[in-house]
């Protein structure tokens, strides 16, 4: 019976829960619990699916004739391999790709571009900053927001960067990548995987409102947001206003970050749960 | 592990032997025929001990990475940079930007704006007025706080934009 209800919860937790957490944006006023609710969603989902086959062990102990709960045990330890030959495989692949384009990337900046500390200056006046995070990670600016932003500003824009480094939030994004690969593919939220980067997004800039406040944030965000157009092909709206509004609604009200910590604590535990129960 | 060639020596080494081929390059104008190892090689006199070896190694590596071109003249090898640092910076930026695919460039690189439409920047303008407006009404001062701890100093800032 618990192997049924696991391999449920697993389903619930990776195709039902992130299409509708998706659409809860308030909780986008507390990025890190939020993310943290999101994490234990996703790993909750995992543990599920790997603890169905374990959970059906029991009854194959039970001392009576197995062969009978055959018809149990044999889609559920399927069902757990299954899980673990993709989860392997996407892991593989999108690390493998993911350095390999970082590195790549990593080694052309550091040839062409001025180097100030860990900062690589690219000379080209389109105003645009990113990170390349990993083992030697590097920010990397253009001459052109050097030139477009005042001294507060271009501090929020570093601060934002190295947030995203310090915090490690590729891995947080390579996790939620590799998983939403895991998923096949007429099940994926692409939803779920926007929310995710859009999060990160939020958390970082809360680092840039620490060092140069509010208005510096906002103002670097339209400076940069009016540089360029983003791709036509891509259809959908950028993050840009969404970060905005966030910075213009200020902080969530306490009881947020409590509900998301505590639903984080419930979807990570409950497998377990489940699991301790089956073999009781 | 040897110390000699290690890695991020050699990563170094790359950008310098590059910066050497442009200066070359530039100082050579049209009539640029190339520089073979053992020029190249020259070049370093006096600013630090490298081995010869190490040269065509890092010429190598170049060549790989499509940075240089070469040609064979009689025995040697003449190296010539691939493109300006200008064309060069220009084709990572569309790499950066456009040219990657959208889910690897968004996974492999953080940007802190992938821009906006213009329909958005009404929304955005407006928010920002709405910022502004409760940093005004905000008793004491206006002025923004920066850190100290700024890691990108105004000094620093001018002495980049001067170069």
């Amino acid at each position: 019976m618990i192997p049924f209800v696991l391999a449920g919860l697993a389903a619930l937790l990776a195709w039902v829960a992130p299409g509708l957490m998706a659409r809860r944006k308030g909780f986008r006023r507390a990025p890190r619990s939020a993310l943290v609710a999101w994490q234990a969603v996703s790993l909750g989902g995992v543990l599920a699916a790997l603890a169905a086959a374990p959970a059906a062990l029991p009854l194959l102990l039970d001392g009576e004739d197995p062969m009978q709960h055959l018809g149990l045990l044999l889609p559920a330890v399927l069902f757990s391999i299954a899980i673990v030959v993709r989860l392997l495989y996407a892991a593989h692949h999108v690390g493998i790709r993911l350095r390999r384009v970082r590195a790549d990337h990593r080694q052309l900046v550091d040839i062409i571009a001025q180097h100030d500390e860990r900062m690589r200056i690219l000379q080209h006046p389109t105003p645009t900053a990113y990170c390349i995070p990993g083992r030697r990670s590097r920010v990397v600016l253009t001459q052109g927001v050097l030139d477009a932003l005042p001294p507060d500003q271009l501090a929020a824009v570093v601060a934002h960067e190295e947030a995203h480094l310090r915090g490690r939030h590729d891995l947080l994004l390579e996790f939620f990548t590799v998983l939403h690969r895991a998923v096949p593919e007429p099940l994926r939220s692409a939803a779920a995987l926007s929310e995710v980067r859009l999060l990160v997004e939020a958390l970082a800039d809360r680092a840039a409102v620490r060092r140069s406040g509010e208005v510096a944030t906002a103002r670097a965000l339209l400076t940069l947001a009016g540089s360029r157009t983003p791709e036509a092909a891509l259809g959908v709206g950028t993050t840009a206003p969404v970060r905005l509004r966030l910075l213009a609604d200020g902080p969530p009200h306490p009881v947020l970050p409590v509900i998301a910590y505590s639903y984080a604590v419930l979807a990570a535990t409950l497998p377990l749960v489940l699991l301790a129960m089956a073999w009781r | 592990m040897p110390h000699s060639t290690s890695a991020p020596r050699l990563g170094d080494l790359e950008r310098v032997v590059m910066e050497h081929l442009w200066e070359a390059s530039t100082a050579g104008g049209v009539s640029f025929g190339g520089a073979t190892v053992r020029e190249v090689h020259d070049r370093f006199e006096g600013e630090r001990e490298i081995a010869y070896t190490t040269v065509m190694t890092v010429l190598d590596r170049l060549a790989k990475k499509a940075l240089v071109t070469r040609e064979r003249d009689g025995r040697a090898w003449r190296y010539f940079p691939a493109d300006t640092r200008e064309a060069l910076t220009a084709r990572t930026m569309l790499r950066t930007l456009d040219d990657m695919d959208v889910t690897d460039r968004r996974a492999a690189l953080l940007h802190f704006l992938d821009g906006a439409t213009t329909d958005e920047l009404a929304d955005i303008k407006s928010a920002l007025a709405q910022i502004e407006a409760r940093a005004g009404s905000d008793s004491g001062s206006t002025v923004s706080t920066v850190s100290t701890g700024s890691t990108v100093s105004t000094a620093r800032r001018t002495m980049i934009r001067r170069r």
